[in-house]
């Protein structure tokens, strides 16, 4: 008798602990479906929801106050949304804060992102309609990526055609780079220069020691000086 | 005497037609018998557990045995489970980059289906084959019989008590299970990197909804009521002596295991279906 009550004890025990695991666990699914708190209603039109599905989350700064309740079509062009979202966040949220379709992560599931407006506005009220805006869809990042990769090919083709202009010596650059006759003159012109410059200092040294010449070339010095001690001074 | 030898003559020409008759043809024959005996099981057992008296005393001691008992096999078997599936699932989710989903992905793969089918699995083999060895050797020690000659009605009394334990206590046991294997997850997720608790659990409810959990909570009720139907079918239609002991406990777990996979399978298409 006795160990039968013990095991009906255990049994008890062993059924309440799984049964409150299980009610602990809808809890928090519930909790992060708003289920267990107090809530609004918000809605917003979109031209393309993207893959959006009921049950994906609302983010607003970057935390989930909300998830998307129903979707329904209502033109050929334009899709309702409609958001529940938690009453704490309502403050936040102005009349003129915009919703964007974003995306979790790069593989991630659809989001829609509340942007808030400028200050000032007032908050939004239970089923208000929130202004939105079309996100940039991956389908428009590969057509400019393909508009850009089409550049891309002309640009490399045209840079084709002149390297082998220059290759085969053709252009301005081309003889400057593959004539050897243009580097044999070049060769010969910087030669002239260096003994041109050469020649120039001896006679500006002549200068220098010239009756005529030898003051003012002793004023500049004097000139230098003074300069280079104003310098020392300053420092 | 005429008539004796008539009689005689026609069970010689039944004789020979059976045993001329062609085997294929006579397995699939017993095999529409064996669906049509199990059928009317399963439907006494549904005439008797609505019919008083009620065995409370011996369903409570049965699901003591059933669930209490089979606690710490399925407990070992869910941390076991959680752990080794984390640590396995870590290389390929690595290679993207997306170790930060692994208690997401782990938790739905335990929830959703590793939980519910390797816990059933367990129960069937060691709950299936008690009951089928059990039932069995009562069967052949005429127990049941005795049973019957007392005024007991066996069926209720064995059959009933242990089906419904098992199909109340499986879904416990496997709530429990779910509960052990995610924090063998939570054990496998820190072997290599820095997860709190706290985060870990988050996560894990972050990407887990009721379309998860109910399904799957939902299947595991039939998974027990398989199980023990099968388990007790086989042990109460036991025979040949001793070796039918062994033959209805083996039947029992191998029936009972193919029985949860064509459940699941079943199950993953409603729930598809419909969710």
């Amino acid at each position: 008798m006795k160990k039968s009550t013990g095991n009906k004890m255990k049994l008890g025990i062993f059924v309440s602990i799984s049964i409150t695991l299980f009610i602990v666990g809808i809890y928090f699914i519930g909790a992060r479906q708003q289920l267990f708190s107090s809530t609004f209603q918000i809605s917003g039109i979109f031209r393309d929801i993207s893959g959006l599905q009921v049950g994906n989350n609302v983010r607003f700064s970057g935390i989930n106050i909300g998830i998307i309740e129903n979707i329904e079509q209502i033109t050929d062009s334009t899709v309702k949304v409609d958001m529940v979202i938690n009453e704490d966040t309502r403050k936040f949220i102005k009349k003129n804060a915009k919703a964007i379709i974003g995306s979790d992560g790069l593989m991630g599931n659809k989001i829609i992102l509340i942007i808030p407006g400028p200050v000032g506005k007032k908050e939004l009220n239970n089923n208000d309609t929130i202004e939105t805006a079309q996100a940039v869809s991956m389908d428009d990042i590969l057509i400019k990526i393909k508009v850009t990769a089409d550049n891309a090919a002309s640009i490399t083709n045209d840079l084709a055609i002149i390297m082998q202009s220059i290759s085969e010596g053709k252009g301005t650059v081309g003889k400057l780079l593959m004539d050897s006759t243009l580097a044999h003159t070049l060769e010969g012109a910087i030669i002239n220069i260096k003994q041109g410059a050469g020649g120039f200092k001896s006679n500006m040294d002549a200068a220098g020691n010239n009756v005529l010449l030898r003051g003012f070339f002793k004023k500049k010095n004097k000139e230098k000086e003074k300069e280079k001690e104003k310098e020392a001074e300053k420092k | 005497m005429v008539v004796d030898e008539k009689i005689k003559n026609k069970i010689v020409s039944e004789e020979i037609t059976e045993s001329s008759e062609n085997p294929y043809l006579k397995k699939l024959k017993d095999f529409f018998e064996e669906i049509s005996s199990l059928t009317l099981f399963a439907l006494r057992f549904f005439k008797e557990v609505v019919r008083p008296p009620y065995e409370f005393k011996e369903f409570v001691k049965q699901s003591y045995l059933i669930g209490y008992k089979s606690f710490p096999l399925v407990a070992i078997t869910g941390l076991i489970m959680g752990l080794v599936l984390t640590i396995q699932s870590r290389p390929t989710l690595a290679q993207f980059g997306a170790e930060s989903w692994l208690p997401a992905m782990v938790a739905v793969s335990i929830i959703r289906e590793i939980g519910p089918v390797i816990t059933a699995l367990i129960f069937a083999g060691k709950v299936g084959s008690g009951i089928g060895a059990e039932l069995a050797s009562m069967k052949v020690t005429e127990q049941i019989d005795a049973m019957e000659v007392s005024g007991t009605n066996p069926f209720k009394y064995l059959v009933v008590t242990r089906i419904l334990s098992a199909t109340i206590m499986l879904p416990v046991l496997v709530v429990a299970a779910d509960a052990i294997s995610l924090y063998g997850a939570y054990i496998g997720v820190n072997l290599e990197g820095d997860v709190s608790f706290h985060l870990f659990f988050l996560q894990v409810f972050e990407k887990l909804s009721f379309a998860d959990v109910f399904p799957a909570i939902i299947k595991t009720f039939f998974f027990g009521f398989m199980i023990a139907l099968l388990s007790c079918y086989k042990g109460f239609n036991a025979n040949k002596g001793t070796e039918g002991v062994g033959q209805a406990a083996n039947s029992a777990v191998v029936l009972a295991s193919l029985s949860i996979f064509i459940i699941d399978m079943i199950a993953v298409q409603l729930t598809n279906l419909f969710i």
